[in-house]
């Protein structure tokens, strides 16, 4: 009876030490560029920021974030990335933010409508769609205008999320072109309506969607080989405009500013360039 | 005569007063907790005026989606859990142990980790996925792809306490009808299941309270598309999104559904163990 409860608590010690070396091995490795800062927060300011940012955002926002905690020692920078429309939610919900980096003005100009901004939005880095199939193209899409065939799985990002707003005034504008049934035929392909841009272009890494409409960065290096482009004619895509503002209930105000100062700054704006966005100047 | 029981009964009596006032107190607490947020869906119905939104297609198409799905999956959880337990009760084989582990492991697994692993499995370049693939057949974007999910994460529970029931029949009764000339598959329906009844019944409720509910795992491997795969929690989180009205509309629904449903079973189950005795 000791000998079975003895052998038994040998295999649990294993197991946990089996999940928990991965854990502080990489932890350690990964973690300490935050750990670090938000630890030896004696003798500048401490604090966080707070950034809800578009998904699309996710990988030079990331960027940024590490230079921003680098740069001011003892602040923690804490992002979420979602869809613009959810993010919205959250703040009209009252989630507690600094930052409201979303991928179209209808989100920020609502978010102003009901007094949650702080000052005047600025756009801040521009972007395209694209259209993205994986890489043995299942489907044999070759362009825009294939997209009307039938039995295409076309996935994309729930109603209301800007990258699928944008997919379909892409569609609207091709009527023209392609004739007035193209965006009908079109979306008589969608086979699901995801959380987000990011989830929608996942579905095609993972080969169970056939297409999707996705931004030129979300092209991104570690999907490269997964995933193939299909440019969208220049005159019917969109020039998506990113706006960025502080909040109304910042924690930190003058943080939430240096923030949106690095990423309107020369060098946030070659961050962005480096993961596919156009800049907003040009 | 009994003097010397009185003072230590008196000090006990206060201890005892304070801590049956402590477990009520804990109990109003939880009772509480869970009440305030259903009192808050009510209220905010009936002071929106929400109704309308039950009403809508969205919420039309997700009610029957989840109603269709659920019933599919506990069709399947029943027909093939029931004897599946029986097994798992009564076996005495090499890897038993494990084996238990392994059908209770989908109730801790987080239900988005379940989602992967099944897309991991069944995608179109999945383990099993590519093959299907093979014969045309893909399973991502699929009702079939709901059930899927939601047997997946509910059938551990249905298993575990049928297992358990079983388990707890009393083999005397079982042997008594054997003498008495009924074959095995005659015991197991006429004496073995009806005593067992109640833990099965017990057990379907959970499990299907879990396919009613799951989300991680049929957004992520299912996906969302009204009428074919977005049931009730994953219209719900689409709605707050664009429709908050819609979506507490859709989640006092869901609550009125579960509800009855509850309400139901427990009726006919009462029913049941009144005539078992």
């Amino acid at each position: 009876m000791v000998y079975s409860i003895r052998s038994k608590l040998v295999v649990l010690a294993c197991a946990f030490a089996v999940t928990l070396a991965p854990v502080s091995c990489g932890g350690g490795g990964g973690g300490s560029s935050e750990g670090g800062n938000s630890g030896g927060g004696g003798g500048e300011r401490g604090g966080t920021l707070t950034i809800l940012a578009a998904s699309s955002l996710t990988d030079a926002f990331g960027e940024l974030g590490n230079t921003f905690e680098e740069r001011n020692q003892g602040v923690e920078v804490k992002q979420t990335f979602g869809a613009s429309s959810d993010l919205l939610a959250q703040i009209e919900q009252g989630a507690p933010a600094d930052v409201f980096a979303s991928a179209a003005e209808e989100e920020m100009d609502t978010a102003a409508e009901d007094g949650l901004v702080a000052g005047t939005p600025r756009v801040f880095v521009k972007n395209r769609e694209v259209i993205m199939v994986p890489r043995d193209n299942p489907a044999g899409i070759n362009s825009l205008r294939a997209m009307a065939r039938p039995d295409i799985k076309l996935v994309l990002a729930a109603k209301d999320v800007p990258a699928a707003d944008y997919a379909v005034e892409i569609l609207g504008k091709a009527n023209r072109e392609y004739g007035p049934g193209f965006e009908q035929d079109v979306l008589s392909n969608v086979v699901s309506r995801e959380a987000d841009v990011r989830a929608a272009v996942n579905r095609v890494v993972v080969g169970d969607g056939d297409a999707t409409f996705g931004y030129a960065s979300d092209y991104t290096p570690d999907i490269r080989n997964k995933v193939k482009v299909i440019k969208i004619p220049p005159d019917l895509n969109i020039i998506a405009t990113y706006p960025i503002a502080s909040l109304k209930d910042a924690e930190d105000p003058e943080l939430a500013r240096k923030w949106v100062d690095l990423v309107t700054s020369e060098e946030g704006q070659k961050v962005l360039e480096r993961w596919n966005f156009e800049p907003a100047a040009r | 005569m009994r003097e010397t029981g009185r003072k230590p009964q008196a000090f006990s009596g206060s201890r005892e007063w304070l801590f049956s006032g402590l477990a009520v107190g804990a109990l109003g607490l939880m009772g509480g907790f869970i009440a305030v947020p259903i009192l808050a869906l009510v209220v905010w119905t009936v002071s929106e005026e929400a109704w309308g939104a039950m009403a809508s297609p969205v919420a039309r198409d997700a009610l029957l989606l989840s109603m269709k799905t659920t019933a599919a999956t506990m069709t399947i959880i029943i027909v093939v859990g029931t004897p599946a337990a029986y097994v798992l009760a009564r076996g005495r084989f090499r890897g038993s142990r494990a084996l238990n582990t392994l059908v209770e492991l989908p109730i801790v697994l987080p239900p988005s980790a379940a989602g992967i692993a099944l897309l991991l499995a069944f995608g179109r370049f999945g383990l099993a996925g590519q093959y299907l693939n093979v014969f045309g057949i893909t399973l991502t974007f699929t009702t079939v792809a709901v059930v899927m999910a939601e047997v997946f994460v509910a059938a551990p529970f249905y298993l575990r306490q049928a297992a358990t029931g079983f388990a707890e029949v009393d083999r005397a009764i079982e042997e008594a009808a054997l003498v008495d000339g009924a074959d095995r598959t005659a015991t197991f329906f006429k004496v073995t299941v009806p005593l067992a009844f109640p833990a099965l019944v017990a057990g379907a409720v959970t499990a299907w309270a879990r396919a009613l509910g799951e989300f991680g795992a049929t957004i992520i491997f299912a996906g969302n598309f009204r009428g074919i795969t977005q049931t009730i929690p994953l219209a719900i989180y689409s709605e707050f999104q664009s429709n908050i009205d819609a979506a507490v509309a859709l989640s006092v629904l869901v609550l009125g559904f579960a509800f009855a449903v509850i309400l139901t079973v427990r009726h006919l189950t009462s029913k049941a163990t009144e005539y078992s005795d």
